[in-house]
């Protein structure tokens, strides 16, 4: 299992949630990203929440290597803002895209934080302007309790070929 | 049919256009990889990617794959990648450490001079076979410059100092926002890919007339762009009134020869620049180098410079770019931030962290640079239409007296006529 940071973490139990509630906001995640729905994706993070995709595997910090994606709330309004934005050429026209979420399990609980750790792998094929691609791998949600639900405090997508050459990629996984 | 005669080849370029078969013919691009990457200088890489004894960085001059690797006297070796038996790839991963570098095919062993150390089952050797015909074969001429290396694969040619010129300054303004006057490349790779001749990235690193229409969608209501440098609020003013703000107009590009060129700084508001972050990384540089200095360092003075023919540095968000043409049509591009030695290590990851947002396959910036070169390859299909047009300012440059070079505004062609000078003048010779 890659490392994730979470040494603080518990390995209690919780009891509020079944299992099937985190797969089913992960879908929903999912969702608002293959309709588009970069605002309301946007929404689902915490003010203080990060989405990574590191650039090798194993990568350990974001901070002394570059990564695809490393965005802050700062950076993630630039990004939506840019992809509602009518003249986005590399999004004229705009990508297509279907994510599949799989194996979602609870990896570890911290209740003081009402913070749970959840493993997903994810498949996400793309497809705009005559080419269809592929992006796969393994993804850590770190989700922050918040009412009945929760949004995301740190994301983080190990795709397999992070190291790879890539196209333009305009859309997150 | 192309010849590559100097006719045949001298007809694709005219002082304000060029032919689109530049871009297009497999014919010359075939021939480009003969005459101008087979024997220009070209940025291989940075010694900081091996510091140790043994350590390696593997990569691609023109297509040809070389190893850089440093030996145990310390000094930086750049090597074919192609084994002296039969042919293979030697070393197969982009980095890592092999004092001794073996075949996976054969077995074969060099030392990290290139050196034929091991020759298994040698009693099958021929009788005058000698190991020392058989090292990896160094490229014919290195050259470093404050740990930029560079090779060239002919063994005559012009010098490495004349070739450099006057871009030395540039590299040095870089590195001497260093505390410690060295920079590191050592925090990764960016890689992305586009489905365009090599050389539209070549002419886009210096091309200031495309920001406002190709990137208009990092461009907010009031004309600016997001904030590419740590202290910085925002970034430069591109858009006033719908059209291109008079700061980004005022801008000036430098034909400095040999295809090299560069942009003036960006306008942004330099004293508002700060940061509690950038303010640490003022007073180390401050603490070495005395105050008068460290100003002077820090006063921007380029935006980006391109060494021709295949690395361009940026003073802006600073990383350095290396342009590697696969196909005609297909070029991948790595980018590598720069680390300043001995600077504080938050204005690093600083660094690190907006060029993600500039310059990784996933930013804000680079894609929709990659979207035009793509359409440009597409539009260039239409053979009707023989000629692209470079002649912005055509004849309204003048001479600046500091640098002794060609200045126009950067949102002219200038630089990108300077370009073809250089390519012709390789190309119409046979290599
Ligand atoms: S090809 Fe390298 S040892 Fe034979
Ligand atoms: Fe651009």
């Amino acid at each position: 299992m890659a490392a994730v940071d979470m040494d603080t973490m518990t390995r209690k139990p919780e009891l509020a949630f079944a299992p099937g509630d985190f797969e089913l906001f992960l879908h929903h995640e999912a969702r608002l990203l293959d309709e588009r729905r970069f605002r309301e994706w946007m929404g689902l993070f915490t003010d203080d929440g990060i989405y990574w995709v590191p650039a090798v595997p194993g990568q350990e910090s974001p901070l002394n290597h570059v990564s695809l994606f490393y965005d802050d709330r700062t950076h993630m309004k630039t990004r939506v803002a840019r992809l509602e934005h009518p003249m986005i050429h590399v999004q004229t026209p705009p990508s297509r895209t279907v994510h599949q979420i799989g194996r979602a399990m609870l990896e570890e609980t911290q209740n003081d934080r009402g913070e749970f750790l959840i493993y997903s792998t994810v498949i996400m094929i793309e497809y705009r302007q005559d080419n269809q691609r592929l992006f796969g791998g393994h993804q850590y949600h770190r989700l922050r309790r918040e009412g009945s639900s929760f949004r995301i405090a740190h994301k983080k997508v190990d795709l397999v070929n992070c190291d790879g050459p890539f196209g333009p990629i305009a859309v997150p996984i | 049919m192309l010849n590559g005669t100097l006719d045949t080849i001298g007809r694709l370029i005219e002082p304000g256009r060029v032919s689109r078969r530049v871009y297009t013919d497999p014919d010359i691009f075939e021939l480009e990889m003969q005459r101008l990457f087979g024997r220009s200088w070209l940025f291989v890489g940075h010694e900081s990617q091996i510091p140790n004894p043994g350590d390696y960085f593997t990569t691609e001059l023109g297509r040809q794959p070389v190893i850089m690797i440093r030996h145990r006297d310390n000094s930086v070796r750049v090597l074919l990648n192609r084994c002296t038996h039969r042919g293979a790839k030697v070393l197969n991963e982009r980095s890592g450490n092999a004092p001794r570098m073996s075949c996976l095919y054969h077995g074969w062993v060099f030392d990290s001079d290139g050196k034929l150390i091991g020759v298994p089952v040698a009693e099958g050797c021929s009788a005058n076979f000698d190991t020392n015909d058989f090292g990896l074969a160094p490229v014919p001429r290195i050259e470093t410059y404050r740990g930029f290396v560079f090779a060239s694969l002919a063994a005559k040619g012009i010098s490495f100092d004349d070739h450099l010129g006057g871009m030395k300054a540039n590299i040095d303004d870089l590195a001497d926002r260093a505390p410690d006057g060295k920079l590191a490349l050592d925090a990764g790779v960016h890689r992305y890919m586009f489905h365009g001749n090599w050389k539209l990235q070549v002419e886009n690193v210096l091309d200031s007339y495309h920001v406002p229409f190709g990137h208009a969608s990092t461009v907010s209501k009031d004309g600016t762009q997001f904030a590419r440098r740590e202290g910085d609020e925002r970034g430069a003013k591109v858009i006033e009134k719908d059209r291109t703000a008079a700061d980004w107009k005022i801008r000036r590009s430098y034909d400095m020869g040999h295809g090299h060129g560069w942009t003036s700084n960006t306008k942004l508001d330099d004293d508002k620049r700060s940061s509690p972050v950038y303010e640490a990384y003022v007073n180390a540089l401050a603490a070495k180098v005395g105050e008068a200095r460290a100003n002077d360092i820090l006063k921007p003075k380029f935006h980006n410079s391109l060494i021709y023919p295949n690395v361009s540095i940026m003073g802006l968000n600073i990383h350095v770019r290396v342009i590697k043409p696969i196909a005609v049509d297909l070029t991948e591009v790595n980018v590598y931030p720069i680390r300043l030695v001995g600077a504080p290590e938050a204005i690093n990851a600083a660094n690190i962290r907006l060029l993600n947002v500039t310059h990784s396959a996933a930013s804000f910036v680079q894609t929709d640079d990659a979207e035009s070169f793509f359409r440009v390859q597409k539009g260039l299909q239409s053979q009707l239409t023989e000629w692209v047009d470079i002649s912005r300012g055509l004849g309204a440059e003048d001479h600046d007296q500091d640098t002794n070079a060609p200045r126009g505004k950067a949102t002219d062609e200038l630089v990108v006529r300077g370009q073809y000078r250089a390519w012709l003048d390789y190309m119409r010779e046979a290599a």
